[in-house]
């Protein structure tokens, strides 16, 4: 009944599935050339040179063989002497100058430098060049005042030997925490600059650090000024080898600092005060005390002696003074860890503002110059009170005043009409030998400063923070030789 | 002393004078007021200097020579003495009085 069948599959042949044909077939290349190449590297030897230190070779004079020296000298000793004699005597070469170099004779503005986050609210109190004459640093601060201050300055530089300088990007930048009223740089470190603030501190910094730059400062103690500095200094020791930083500021004290770095302080070493006793007699106000102390604006050390400086005051008297003097003390109603005593040795005939600048010649060791807000600038001897001379620019106070460092006759000053004149006392007395504006607007200048080792550049600064630097003239850089002899007649002649 | 130090005391005690060297026929130096240094740089300079000078004189003019040559530059004055033998240099700074 059921039986079990199979049934083959059913085949459908699909319509669009198409069927592969495969077939074989061979190729071959061509045949491949193959070669073996063999390469090995250089065999390094190592080899060391060095230079053996040459010794220094002693002069060793030569042995007079020939016996005739003594002869010789007889013959030409009296043709010697006797140009030697006329050679003092000769006038021949008096008013020969000869210019080999490139006859420039105007002052050139080079670079305007300014950084303009300061909004133009600071002016430059300050410039300084530093030990290389490559860097300019200028110090910003405000001159008014009503009571603390409460502003943030910085303290700028520039390098000026830069290839791609930026007249408005300071290469750095130093921020203080109040203006800053001056700045010095170190003058055999480049990278050392110490600054004097206006709440009285000094500080001093380290530009070659990365981070932190300060390296030192005063605190706001006792020991440090009670009123803004207006000067810091850099002095050599007689000796000539250690240097030391001194700061003076208007509350009379003048301070000498030793540097320690391991506390990052500065501790005062030596100070001394300027006190009222020390005034002219016509310029005493009855009733005052004798040791109330007067503020000191602005002081200069003398170029070969090295105990003497001058110091110019709010008064308007010059003091001459002296490291070792032995002047009374200071009044007991200061206070300080170092005691204090007037260094005054010498008063000079003042002036009838206060003094904003003095300057011991470099060349001549009786002359130095000051500036005063009494709209003059004075030549002094240091031998006697009477002034030498004065000239009157009649462009407003003179804020500052400096010597040329390599012609004795030539002295730079700015004025509060925004005027840099600069003076050439051989060639006329009254006149300056060049009257520049150094600042746009008008805006009294504060600040001038030659370059010690580029001696063709001066910078000044002015009331809009900006700081221009001039390239002088050819003339102004040319050295006769008679320069010192000049200014020395000049000092020397008594006044009547 | 002898007459030869006698002598270079007497001109190196003229009023302005900085130095004395005395150098032989080969440019070296026999006698000298200056320091190493500075003789060795006058010495060579000085020596064939005045001899440019002297055959200069002698090219110009073969019957003429160099008596004495002077060298005035900003700061001094540099006198040179030639002879057969020797060289006396003097360097004079005229303005330092």
């Amino acid at each position: 009944m059921f039986v079990d069948e199979v049934l083959d599959g059913v085949n459908f042949k699909s319509t669009w599935k198409k069927e592969r044909y495969i077939n074989d077939r061979e190729t071959q290349t061509t045949a491949l050339l193959v070669s073996d190449e063999a390469v090995q590297s250089y065999k390094t030897v190592d080899e060391a040179v060095q230079t053996d230190e040459e010794p220094k070779r002693k002069l060793r004079l030569a042995e007079d063989t020939s016996g005739q020296l003594a002869n010789f000298l007889r013959r030409t000793e009296p043709y010697i002497i006797k140009q030697l004699t006329n050679n003092l005597r000769s006038r021949a070469f008096d008013g020969y100058d000869v210019d080999l170099e490139d006859d420039s004779t105007s002052v050139t503005s080079l670079h305007t430098l300014t950084y303009p986050s300061l909004q133009d609210k600071f002016q430059v109190t300050s410039l300084s060049w530093n030990s290389t004459g490559s860097v300019i640093g200028a110090s910003y601060g405000q001159q008014e005042h009503e009571d603390w201050c409460t502003h943030r300055s910085v303290m700028c530089t520039w390098n000026l030997d830069r290839t791609g300088i930026v007249a408005d990007k300071p290469d750095s930048k130093i921020e203080v925490d109040s203006c800053l009223m001056y700045i010095a740089f170190h003058p055999k470190n480049p990278a050392i600059v110490a600054g004097g603030s206006f709440n009285g501190e000094v500080l001093l910094w380290d530009l070659s650090r990365e981070d932190d730059m300060l390296i030192a400062t005063s605190g706001l103690g006792q020991d440090s000024h009670q009123e803004p500095v207006t000067k810091v200094y850099w002095i050599t020791d007689a000796k000539g080898k250690k240097i030391y930083l001194v700061s003076a500021s208007g509350d009379g004290k003048i301070i000498q600092w030793k540097i320690d770095r391991k506390a990052q302080k500065l501790l005062p070493k030596e100070g001394f005060m300027v006190m009222t006793q020390s005034l002219p007699r016509q310029m005493k106000v009855k009733g005052v005390r004798g040791d109330r102390e007067i503020g000191v604006t602005c002081l200069s050390y003398h170029s070969e002696d090295r105990e003497t400086f001058i110091v110019g005051s709010e008064t308007g008297v010059i003091f001459k003074c002296s490291m070792y003097s032995q002047g009374p003390p200071a009044g007991s109603h200061i206070v300080s860890s170092i005691p204090l005593r007037s260094p005054v040795t010498f008063t000079y005939n003042p002036h009838h503002g206060p003094v904003y600048a003095v300057e011991c010649s470099p060349f001549h060791r009786n002359a130095f110059v000051s500036a005063s807000m009494d709209q003059c600038i004075r030549l002094y001897s240091l031998l006697q009170a009477q002034p030498v001379l004065t000239i009157e620019p009649g462009e407003g106070y003179v804020h500052s005043a400096t010597w040329s460092p390599v012609k004795a006759t030539v002295i730079a000053a700015t004025t509060q009409s925004g005027n840099l004149l600069i003076y050439d006392l051989k060639q006329g007395k009254t006149v300056p030998v060049h009257n520049i504006p150094a600042s746009s607007n008008k805006e009294p200048v504060y600040a001038c400063q030659f370059n010690p080792q580029q001696t063709h550049l001066l910078a000044t600064g002015d009331g809009k923070g900006r700081v221009q630097i001039f390239k002088l003239s050819s003339k102004l850089q040319q050295v006769s030789g008679k320069e010192t002899e000049f200014l020395g007649n000049l000092v020397n002649v008594t006044a009547e | 002393m002898s007459e030869v130090e006698e002598t270079i005391k007497r001109i190196q005690s003229h009023k302005g004078v900085s130095g004395i060297i005395i150098v032989n026929a080969d440019g070296i130096p026999i006698r000298t007021t200056l320091d190493n240094s500075t003789t060795v740089q006058y010495s060579g300079l000085i020596h064939q200097l005045a001899a440019k000078a002297k055959s200069t004189v002698r090219d110009l003019d073969p019957q003429n020579d160099l008596t004495f040559l002077r060298i005035r530059s900003k700061k001094h004055e540099i006198m040179v003495a030639p002879d057969k033998e020797y060289l006396l240099i003097v360097i004079q700074s005229p303005n330092e009085v």
